[in-house]
């Protein structure tokens, strides 16, 4: 088994003149839930679409499994992977049962495999229903209930928290935490950070079509290098000081300057002190993730 | 043929009340080729022509009603992946749409090859029943049968294309109604027109009309109708085909 169990190489997809996915490299460690974050439009859907074969990229390649995704293999590779793509299935006019037969049948399953996908999203007292009388959190049980049910070594889930109450999404959470305790991969998209970011030991963050991070929860943190932020003095002075640096003063009174590794933060104090500026305090700006993740996705990058 | 798929289009089926829409593809069309010799005063059921009138109501009936009730069947049937999003479920799941759509013409097909044929035993059974002495013409009867299913079957397969790309079925039911006309109006047009929609050959296969005032069996335009089904049958494989490759 490969280390990553979904990888792809530029992977871009252009629509005419206008691009959507551009060079993008996921690499998705087997066993992983992996966070796939980004604002409304930045491409997450057309590259899950892309990993499903559901769309052809316009360049790149899509591994998964170690095997490459193409028309050609899609059908073999697909018994293996569990998908929720946009809105989640289901005939309203059928029973969850009713429904759940259908994948069945659709994918020779047995009994048992229906039945333990049911009870993994709690829907067992509820197939009775017919899907239109469900609530939207039903239908994402239900839908994943479909992915499920083929035992899938990778799931994956497009935006499943959307439309969902706090109480439904804690169940999602819990429902990803327990599918990865079993062994299963999840891939999970979202554009809220604070609704994965428990959940997903591994992000990924596209913007505008491109990969601006990837990696754990904190080397996202260290490598987003927040404002130097330097108590002092005389903080108009010293913003007239540091003019070349690109200073301003906070709310606070503190003077801020961003983009300033280590060895620049050192050049910054002395040039302070040498204009005789007293230095009380230099720090770096505390940061949420949301911070990280806002400021990646507005344009930003690492 | 994907077997599991056809039999998830038949699942698919319940509730949707298909069986009504098949009853009434029997039901008033029986009817209403038995109204055509009920209300006739000239009908003798000892005509050596007496099978003529009852060929007659067929050829009126079926194509009164078919083209619409075809169109509401295919709807039905392709409107659920829509509001479902069982096209993108399906594709997930190594089934692509154009395989959705054969899955559908063959299930839907079983329906109004049964209909069809129910149809056209029942009025003969109904002659029988109405005292007719004379043998049917079976040839001329099975062959005005067999050229109504493939008309049938076109239609079928056209409208399943149609509500598989046209989200609104509106226009697929829209379409099924100007249909209905455009079939009962051809059987005034000259042939070389009814050539030019679906919906025209029906008036080529229409087996028996009135000549003056006489009820005379008419010849059945075998070539064309054939014609028809090898051209929608390889138009449906084209554009199913395409359909596979289209992304989602």
């Amino acid at each position: 088994m490969s280390s990553t169990i979904v990888s792809t190489d530029n992977l871009t997809k252009r629509y005419g003149q206008r691009t959507v996915v551009e060079n993008v490299n996921l690499r998705v460690p087997t066993g992983s839930v992996y966070g796939f974050l980004g604002p409304n439009g930045a491409g997450k859907s057309t590259t899950m679409k892309m990993l499903l074969s559901l769309i052809q990229p316009t360049s790149g390649e899509v591994h998964i499994m170690g095997r490459p995704m193409t028309r050609a293999t899609r059908r073999g590779l697909l018994g293996s992977i569990g998908s929720l793509i946009e809105a989640p299935p289901g005939y309203p006019h059928l029973t969850g049962a009713e429904n759940m037969r259908l994948v069945q049948r659709l994918l020779g399953l047995n009994s048992q495999q229906i039945d333990e996908a049911v009870r993994a999203v709690r829907l067992q007292d509820q197939l009775d229903k017919k899907v239109r009388n469900y609530s939207l959190g039903m239908k994402q049980r239900l839908g994943i209930a479909m992915a499920l049910a083929r035992q899938p070594q990778l799931l994956i889930l497009d935006e499943p928290t959307n439309g969902l109450d706090p109480a439904g999404i804690e169940e999602m959470r819990d429902l990803l935490r327990h599918l990865a305790s079993n062994g299963v991969t999840v891939m999970v998209s979202s554009h809220l950070l604070g609704e994965i970011d428990k959940t997903a030991n591994v992000l990924g963050i596209l913007s505008e079509g491109r990969m601006v991070f990837q990696g754990g929860r904190a080397e996202l943190m260290t490598a987003s290098n927040p404002d130097v932020l330097v108590a002092c003095s005389h903080p108009v002075e010293a913003v007239s000081t540091l003019r070349s640096f690109g200073a301003r003063q906070n709310a606070a009174g503190e003077v801020a300057v961003s983009g300033v590794d280590d060895a620049r933060t050192a050049g910054i104090v002395a040039a302070l002190v040498g204009e005789g500026i007293g230095v009380f305090g230099v720090r770096r700006e505390e940061q949420t993730l949301e911070d990280v993740f806002r400021n990646l996705t507005a344009g930003g990058g690492l | 043929m994907n077997t599991r798929a056809v039999v998830n289009e038949f699942a698919k089926m319940r509730h949707l009340r298909v069986g009504l829409v098949a009853a009434f593809m029997i039901v008033p069309i029986t009817g209403l080729s038995l109204f055509a010799v009920v209300t006739n005063p000239d009908f003798t059921p000892n005509a050596p022509d007496a099978w003529n009138a009852l060929l007659a109501g067929m050829s009126l009936g079926i194509p009164m009603l078919s083209p619409l009730l075809l169109a509401i069947l295919a709807s039905r049937q392709t409107d659920i992946d829509h509001t479902s999003n069982g096209w993108l479920m399906q594709s997930a799941s190594g089934l692509t749409p154009g395989g959705v759509c054969r899955a559908k013409l063959v299930a839907l097909g079983v329906v109004v090859t049964t209909t069809t044929i129910i149809t056209s035993l029942l009025v003969l059974i109904a002659g029988v029943f109405m005292g007719i002495t004379v043998a049917p013409p079976i040839g001329h009867w099975a062959g005005f049968t067999a050229c109504m299913l493939i008309i049938n079957l076109s239609v079928l397969a056209l409208h399943v294309l149609l509500s598989a790309k046209v989200e609104n079925q509106l226009v697929a039911l829209g379409i099924g109604a100007l249909g209905s006309i455009v079939a009962v109006f051809s059987q005034g047009l000259p042939a070389a027109a009814a050539h030019l929609t679906p919906w025209g050959y029906y008036a080529l296969a229409q087996a028996a009309g009135y000549e003056g005032a006489q009820i005379k069996a008419l010849p059945i335009s075998y070539p064309s109708i054939a014609a028809l089904g090898v051209l929608v049958a390889t138009i449906f494989l084209i554009l199913t085909y395409r359909f596979d490759r289209q992304e989602a």
